[in-house]
């Protein structure tokens, strides 16, 4: 495969969910031929190591501001095909407002959100999508509705935005969900070339790491504890393609 | 517009100079005193196919600019100072990235909210930057509205040959005044550059390129600082530029940037009139900073009168050009009623310094 550099070693530690995410990406832009247009711009965290593994232009942006940077490419070059991969620290936290703004003003972009639930690249803080009684080094008894919030459901907030073409929350907890996950990730970047206004993915991830757990336990807690809260789910499909 | 000279607003002298020099995207933020900027843009980029983005913040402004410049087209920010602050990562981001454009400042008075009326008390800011790290941009300080269309061509030039975002200032005062101009100098330059060996514009026919600003070893960082300090000297030795007047017998100049650089130059000729040994500098590029016209001062100067609407920022570079061969004072006024300095004031002091 000419987009994904298989060659390379991984920088992402044993166990992460950022590997499958960037070889899905990778497959869909061979399947569709956009290696030559394409151009993906990271966030700050994990996240931003996404493009080392793949064969095509790539931006680096500050920290939250990913998807500004896509707008403005996609306003200077409206036919290449633009996406952003950012955390859940990156996009749901820093980056929140100027995700809701590109969402209901239907930026015709692609916003991956891959979503492990702690600052990852930090050493596992707290995120606005850590789950309830959640322990990380910066809420060391456990997150507390009452000092913290909730767990952020950021795809929920986009479902009444009209500039929304797709939106789903998908996930890599199993085989199962890793080929529906790229079935939606395909009608995301199906409705950005058709034109069709902003795509959304949020995909759920376990970060072995971050989370203090093994690779066997933290999918097994991907697949549990967090789908529960954070169901997967197919909120907006202008496409009309199968997902 | 047919016409070249026109009168009108400095802020749309701003835009209509964009325009004709061929910059096609405005990103902004409403914010007084530079929202004209943006009104003006809405109205008439699209006639050439041009787009003003109302962004959702300042923040979303400079990263929607960094994002077309990596394009490789020239886009304009403009905005005032708690906009600009908001702009600094941004800024510094660019820098890095080595990505060009235009942005504009127009002064207001801060910190804080502080109030909407003008001042030229972002120079700091302006000239040290506002991000973390080492780095210098090129700025601008035109004082008048033929200075504005005067300095764009020289600006874009300067953004894409050192690959830099470059900054305008005027303060809030001169941003707001209608003038005539003359539009003949705004000719279209943006396209006859060349960016194709750096945008990424997708791996067609050519590697992968990557935008990349951290450091994946540590020698990442020195290299990237010790590039655009080389770019900084390069500007210090060759872009500085001012006016001057009467400096050859002076014994005291006065020495002001923007507006106050008009007002203190009638000042300067009026008392050159009663025969006063008086000469004049006004810096128009505020990095680099002209420091050659400060080498070039005759023995005879003794001290040297700094006029800012400020409490004393470009006064500690013109203490560090003369390095103590003068002396030098200041004379600073911000905000309230008359937001200007006082032209009185100015006499006043000229009256202390030379003795009739």
């Amino acid at each position: 495969m000419k987009t994904f550099r298989e060659e390379k070693n991984f920088s992402w530690c044993p166990g992460c969910g950022h590997g499958i995410v960037a070889r899905l990406c990778a497959e869909l832009i061979e399947e569709n031929n956009l290696r030559d247009r394409t151009c993906c711009v990271v966030g700050i965290g994990c996240g931003g190591f996404h493009h080392h593994y793949m064969e095509i232009d790539a931006l680096e942006a500050a920290h939250g501001r990913s998807i500004p940077v896509a707008t403005g490419y996609k306003l200077g070059l409206p036919d290449n095909f633009v996406y952003t991969l950012q955390g859940d620290g990156d996009c749901a936290s820093i980056g929140l407002a100027e995700l809701m703004h590109a969402a209901n003003r239907g930026t015709p972009i692609t916003v991956i959100m891959v979503n492990n639930g702690v600052f990852g690249m930090t050493g596992g803080q707290m995120s606005p999508e850590t789950l309830i009684s959640q322990k990380t080094p910066t809420c060391p008894f456990g997150r507390d509705a009452k000092l913290h919030g909730n767990p952020l459901k950021v795809s929920e907030m986009m479902q009444e935005m009209d500039g929304v073409a797709y939106l789903a929350r998908l996930s890599v907890a199993t085989p199962t969900l890793v080929r529906k996950a790229k079935k939606g990730l395909a009608q995301a970047f199906k409705a950005q070339e058709e034109k069709l206004g902003f795509s959304f993915v949020e995909i759920l991830s376990p970060c072995p790491t971050g989370w203090n757990m093994k690779v066997v336990d933290s999918y097994q807690r991907l697949a549990k504890e967090v789908a529960e809260i954070l169901p997967v789910k197919e909120f907006i499909n202008k496409v009309g393609g199968e997902s | 517009m047919e016409s070249n000279t026109l009168f009108m607003k400095n802020s749309e002298i701003f835009a209509e100079a964009m325009i004709r020099c061929g910059i096609r995207y405005h990103f902004a933020y409403p914010i007084t005193p530079a929202t004209d900027v943006m009104k003006y843009t809405a109205a008439h980029f699209h006639k050439v196919g041009g787009r003003m983005f109302q962004a959702e913040s300042e923040l979303a402004v400079i990263n929607c600019l960094t994002g077309l410049a990596a394009t490789g087209q020239l886009g304009c920010a403009s905005t005032s100072g708690p906009g600009f602050d908001l702009m600094q990562e941004g800024i510094g981001f660019m820098t890095a990235a080595e990505l060009p454009c235009i942005l504009l400042d127009n002064m207001r008075v801060g910190p804080g909210d502080g109030d909407i009326i003008g001042s030229q008390q972002d120079y700091f800011m302006a000239t040290r930057g506002g991000s973390h790290g080492d780095y210098y941009i090129p700025v601008y300080a035109p004082a008048s509205g033929q200075e504005i269309v005067d300095l764009m061509p020289v600006a874009i030039d300067r953004a894409f040959t050192y690959r830099t975002p470059v900054l305008f200032v005027m303060d809030g005062v001169m941003a707001q005044m209608i003038e005539t101009v003359d539009f003949t100098p705004a000719k279209e330059t943006v396209s006859s550059y060349d960016t194709g060996e750096w945008s990424y514009t997708g791996a067609k026919d050519r590697g992968k390129r990557a935008l990349i600003t951290g450091s994946y070893a540590h020698s990442d960082g020195e290299q990237m600082v010790k590039k655009l300090m080389a770019k900084a000297e390069a500007m210090t030795a060759k872009e500085q530029l001012w006016e001057e007047y009467e400096l050859e017998d002076a014994e005291v100049v006065v020495c002001a940037f923007g507006l106050p650089g008009r007002v203190c130059r009638e000042i300067v000729q009026e008392r050159r009139k009663q025969g006063e040994k008086i000469g004049f500098i006004r810096p128009i590029t505020l990095f680099p900073f002209p420091e050659k016209v400060f080498a070039g001062l005759p023995g005879s100067v003794r001290e040297i009168l700094v006029v800012e609407m400020n409490y004393g920022q470009m006064v500690q570079d013109v203490r560090l050009a003369v390095n103590g061969r003068c002396n030098v004072s200041h004379y600073g006024h911000v905000g309230g009623d008359q937001p200007m300095i006082k032209a009185r004031e100015v006499r006043n002091r000229l009256a202390a310094l030379v003795p009739a």
